[in-house]
């Protein structure tokens, strides 16, 4: 039994109650701040108008997260009058894309990896680690210069897609072979046995049996493209070609300050995350540790 | 069965053998001096056509800057004699311009001041649009030309070297070109003239003939060594053979390809370059002695001088290869001709240098082997090669190609200029380490240079420090109390906690920069609330370190609650209770049976989040931008403004190549610390 609580009892769990609801008040404001925000349907950044002359109880009004009106109007705003939806689409668009891309690149190395010996093997593992130790701002110079001046996809979703899927690859290989490794090799002896060829076994075997690896390995994928801000700022340069984080931090950024749209926009681009990461984030944890374990 | 071939199976320790006529044309050596001859000459060959195709452009666009240049002398002279006339003059003298009818081209004069289009031959400024008259709201842009062009003078000027461009060549559609320079009125930059004229097509390549013909040449040249040292063998005696004569033969085939096609080409290129001067030459007289006669109907005169003012580069500076009296200056001739046969000549070299890899990879069995392998394991390859393809292109080049940066000076003005131009060694490194003037002498004494590195790195590790900390601390404090035995309604709390976590954190970087606003952000409300003042938060170097570490301590702290919460729940309960037995209290059993049991699994993540947290881009960018005055910028933040504010490419590839130095060490020492702790637990 753990310590004191017995002879304390109720006593202690009341003050760990009361630390963990103003804790999570505390920890949770902020996002109660954008839903506030988003739903006053206004831009202001405050609550409620402060009088000139403020006491203690307009002052509280102003930072208590209820707005003066509720309204859908930054909603329907952001989503009709805004370019917000078009973004939203261009990131599903590239999100999706990257996905594709690189639960096919990921699937078929880690594939390699775990199922062959063959020269090189260690050496490209390694490598794949290794290269998540290369700082972005290094290699961002370079991938511009690639994507737009050699391959000419500047300002285009496929350079994006491209950059995306090879960022993916290397936790989504680590974690892909992690679960190839405990599919029994028995399995594909018998089907070569049977004379099925490798790209049978692997498409119709092996994929089959590592659906949850691969269900990660998409979401991971995913969450990139969608959630990517710094690469998609320097490539895209028209306002119709920008993704939604792009786009939000247009709405706030510069000399512009419509931080209604903006907390409508954030929610309606979060509340598909976080619902996903919720569900899943028990995956991302073990794959991260482990990771880091190795590394 | 072909000896030669067996003298491969010698080289490469290979039983594997090749025969027949097959065998013996595609012999390893003879493969490797066709694919390395291959190689450098095409590699050359568009080494060459860039360089051919820049003598004959830089040509064409000194012509036209001839013109050009008397244009704005006698515009100048017109303009200084008498302001009012120098409308009608100007007008007459552009229609009359050799070039108008020659070359259909149209030339404007701009006068700055009063933003007037003095006169224009140009296509568009015809009807109501004719000059003189006022420039209009849709021709912004000429002025602005105009303007940036006076600006790139006075730049030059006041730093006393040539840096920006004082002519503008801007194609405007196909093959459409406008060339502007300024002229000058007291010795100030009085407006510009403009010619916009069509280019000729001036692509040139190098020779198709002597290139492949270089090629097949060397191929041959192999094939017969072979076949000789084949026939030496045969007669003479089996055992007898020298794999190395064949390797180095194949050495001197292809150096003496690479040296004969440099000589020959470089000789071509050289002569292209004195007929162009010649040429120049010829049309100076031209042009002298037509704007000079067109300049005196106008009542001035003109002149390039002795030493030909006309004839100068996009910086104004002389070319100094054509006289006043065109004649060609041999010195400066030769000087230029060395230019570029320096230029052209270390491209090529390098070429050779390539070629001579492969000659080697080859000569040495490498290929052979390689193919062997790749035949073996062709699924594990071929499986592997998508992922690999794409690590190599946008994960490993990049990164050599970042280190290839940050040894150069390469900024957003010399993108398109080789990169082996601009090497500097380690001038970049010298820049950023060897800079220590950490504070600055200025009215009110020592104020610290926040652009210095070591402020920035000194920033970092606080920054690094000072999250990690809070971020476990809360983490574990939290896991702790959630994990008490008994405890209700956990789970929702644990959800509700996760919430940061969950959200894209450019999102929440973004709300908190919303909510530390000065006037209307709900942080200053609550201050205020308590009677306290507003704090300008992005004013003062700790409050706006404050606010990166507020933001970035509620970030962080739900992953490592989630991962303390895991390793807490796997600890076995009969350790409590026999800590509880041996009559340990609450404290002694947190440090002896907890706190040794998380370690496994915290270390892990300290160290993950120690590097994600030096690398956190999005909370300093995104909320205090570095404030004030770039002091809270963190290495990461900095390399990229660096990069793609001040578009200082080869420096911020050196700074990032120190950020990954010390990530390195970090690692490193990191590995060592944790591998001495492991062996002292043991």
């Amino acid at each position: 039994m753990i310590g004191s609580d017995k002879r304390t009892g109720q006593v202690s769990h009341f003050w760990l109650h009361l630390f963990l609801v103003v804790f999570t008040l505390i920890s949770t404001y902020p996002i109660l701040w954008v839903i506030v925000v988003a739903f006053s349907g206004q831009q202001s950044l405050a609550f409620a108008d402060v009088p000139a002359d403020p006491g203690f109880l307009d002052r509280l009004r102003a930072i208590l997260p209820w707005p003066q009106t509720w309204s859908l109007d930054n909603f329907t705003a952001v989503l009709t009058e805004q370019p917000f939806l078009t973004w939203m689409l261009n990131s599903a668009i590239v999100a999706g894309l990257t996905t594709v891309l690189g639960v096919f690149l990921a699937c078929t190395a880690a594939y390699a990896f775990s199922r062959f010996q063959f020269p090189g093997r260690k050496a490209g593992m390694m490598s794949f680690l290794v290269s998540q130790m290369f700082p972005g701002t290094l290699l961002l110079v370079p991938i511009y210069i690639i994507i737009t001046q050699w391959l000419g996809l500047g300002n285009s979703f496929v350079g994006l897609v491209l950059v995306y899927s090879v960022t993916a690859i290397p936790f989504c290989v680590w974690m892909m072979k992690g679960y190839f490794d405990t599919i029994p090799i028995e399995i594909e002896e018998s089907a070569i046995m049977d004379g099925a060829s490798r790209q049978v076994i692997f498409f119709k075997i092996i994929l089959p049996l590592a659906k949850p690896a691969v269900a990660v390995t998409a979401l991971f994928s995913f969450m990139t493209g969608w959630n990517e801000f710094i690469l998609a700022a320097t490539f895209l340069e028209e306002e119709v070609k920008y993704t939604a984080p792009v786009g939000l931090k247009f709405f706030v950024g510069g000399f512009s300050s419509q931080w209604g749209y903006f907390a409508a926009g954030s929610m309606i681009i979060s509340l598909p995350v976080v619902l996903l990461f919720l569900y899943l984030q028990k995956y991302l944890v073990s794959g991260l540790t482990a990771g880091g374990v190795k590394g | 069965m072909s000896i030669v071939a067996g003298s491969s199976a010698y080289l490469e320790g290979d039983t594997e053998v090749q025969t027949g006529v097959a065998g013996f044309l595609l012999h390893p050596v003879a493969q490797g001096v066709a694919l390395a001859a291959a190689l450098a000459l095409v590699l050359g060959a568009w080494f060459v056509g860039q360089a051919r195709t820049e003598i004959l452009t830089d040509h064409w666009n000194r012509e036209v800057i001839q013109e050009l240049m008397g244009l704005a002398e006698s515009a100048a002279a017109i303009e200084a004699a008498d302001k009012g006339r120098s409308e009608e003059l100007l007008g007459v003298m552009l229609t009359r311009l050799p070039g108008t009818e020659g070359r259909d081209a149209g030339y404007r004069v701009l006068r700055l001041s009063g933003a007037r289009l003095l006169a224009s031959t140009a296509s568009g400024d015809v009807g109501d649009m004719a000059a003189p008259r006022r420039l209009s709201r849709e021709e912004k842009w000429l002025f602005d030309l105009g303007q940036g062009i006076r600006a790139s003078v006075q730049t030059n000027r006041d730093e006393g070297i040539y840096r920006r461009r004082q002519v503008e060549v801007d194609e405007v559609g196909d093959s459409l070109f406008r060339i502007s320079l300024p002229y000058f009125v007291d010795d100030k930059v009085a407006g510009i003239v403009q010619a916009e004229l069509r280019r000729p097509d001036t692509t040139s390549s190098a020779s198709l003939p002597l290139t492949v013909g270089m090629g097949i040449g060397a191929y041959l040249v192999t094939l017969l060594v072979l076949a000789i040292a084949g026939k030496e063998r045969r007669e003479k005696d089996v055992a007898f053979h020298k794999p190395w004569v064949l390797f180095f033969a194949a050495v001197a085939i292809l150096s003496v390809v690479a040296y004969a096609y440099g000589r020959i080409e470089l000789g071509g290129v050289e002569r292209l370059y004195r007929s162009a001067a010649a040429e120049l030459a010829a049309d100076l007289l031209e042009i002298k002695e037509s704007v000079g006669f067109l300049a005196g109907e106008a009542g001035v005169t003109v002149s390039p001088g002795e030493d030909n003012r006309w004839d100068v580069d996009l910086y104004q500076r002389p070319i100094g290869v054509i006289d006043g009296s065109g004649q060609i200056v041999n010195a400066g001739l030769e000087a230029q001709t060395a230019v570029i046969r320096d230029q052209l000549g270390r491209a090529l070299r390098l070429n050779w240098i390539a070629g001579l890899v492969v000659v080697l990879f080859f000569g040495l069995g490498f290929a052979r082997r390689l193919r062997r392998t790749v035949r073996e394991h062709k699924y594990a390859y071929v499986y592997v090669m998508p992922a690999m393809i794409g690590m190599l292109l946008l994960a490993f080049f990049p990164f050599g190609y970042g280190i290839l940066l940050s040894f150069t000076s390469q900024t957003v003005l010399t993108v398109s200029e080789p990169i082996t131009e601009l090497l500097v060694g380690f001038q970049n490194y010298i820049n950023i380490l060897g800079d220590f003037d950490l504070f600055q002498k200025t009215a009110e004494g020592a104020v610290i240079n926040y652009q210095n590195f070591y402020w920035t790195l000194y920033i970092t590790v606080c920054w690094t420090i000072f999250n990690v900390t809070v971020g476990v601390t809360l983490g574990v404090i939290l896991a702790l109390v959630l994990n008490t035995k008994g405890l209700k309604y956990t789970n929702i709390y644990r959800v509700l906690l996760i919430l940061p976590w969950a959200i894209p954190n450019y999102i929440t970087a973004l709300i908190w920069k919303g909510m530390f606003h000065q006037q209307f952000g709900v942080i200053n409300q609550a201050i205020q609330m308590f009677g306290g003042a507003p704090i300008a938060w992005f004013d003062g170097v700790f409050s706006s370190f404050m606010t990166g570490l507020i933001t970035n301590g509620w970030l962080s702290f739900p992953f490592m609650m989630v991962i303390t919460l895991g390793a807490l729940q796997s600890i076995p309960a009969d350790l409590y209770e026999a800590a509880t037995i041996d009559g340990a209290d609450r404290w002694q059993q947190f440090r002896h049976v907890t706190l040794p049991s998380l370690k496994p699994t915290l270390i892990p993540a300290i160290i993950i989040s120690v590097v994600w947290t030096f690398n956190m881009f999005n909370v300093i960018y995104l909320v205090s931008g570095g404030e004030p005055a770039g002091a809270n910028e963190i290495l990461i933040t900095k390399s990229y403004k660096i990069a793609f504010e001040e578009y200082r490419y080869g420096y911020a590839a050196a700074y990032s190549v120190v950020i990954f130095f010390i990530l390195v060490f970090y690692g490193i020492f990191q590995t060592k610390m944790t591998r001495a702790t492991e062996a002292a637990n043991a």
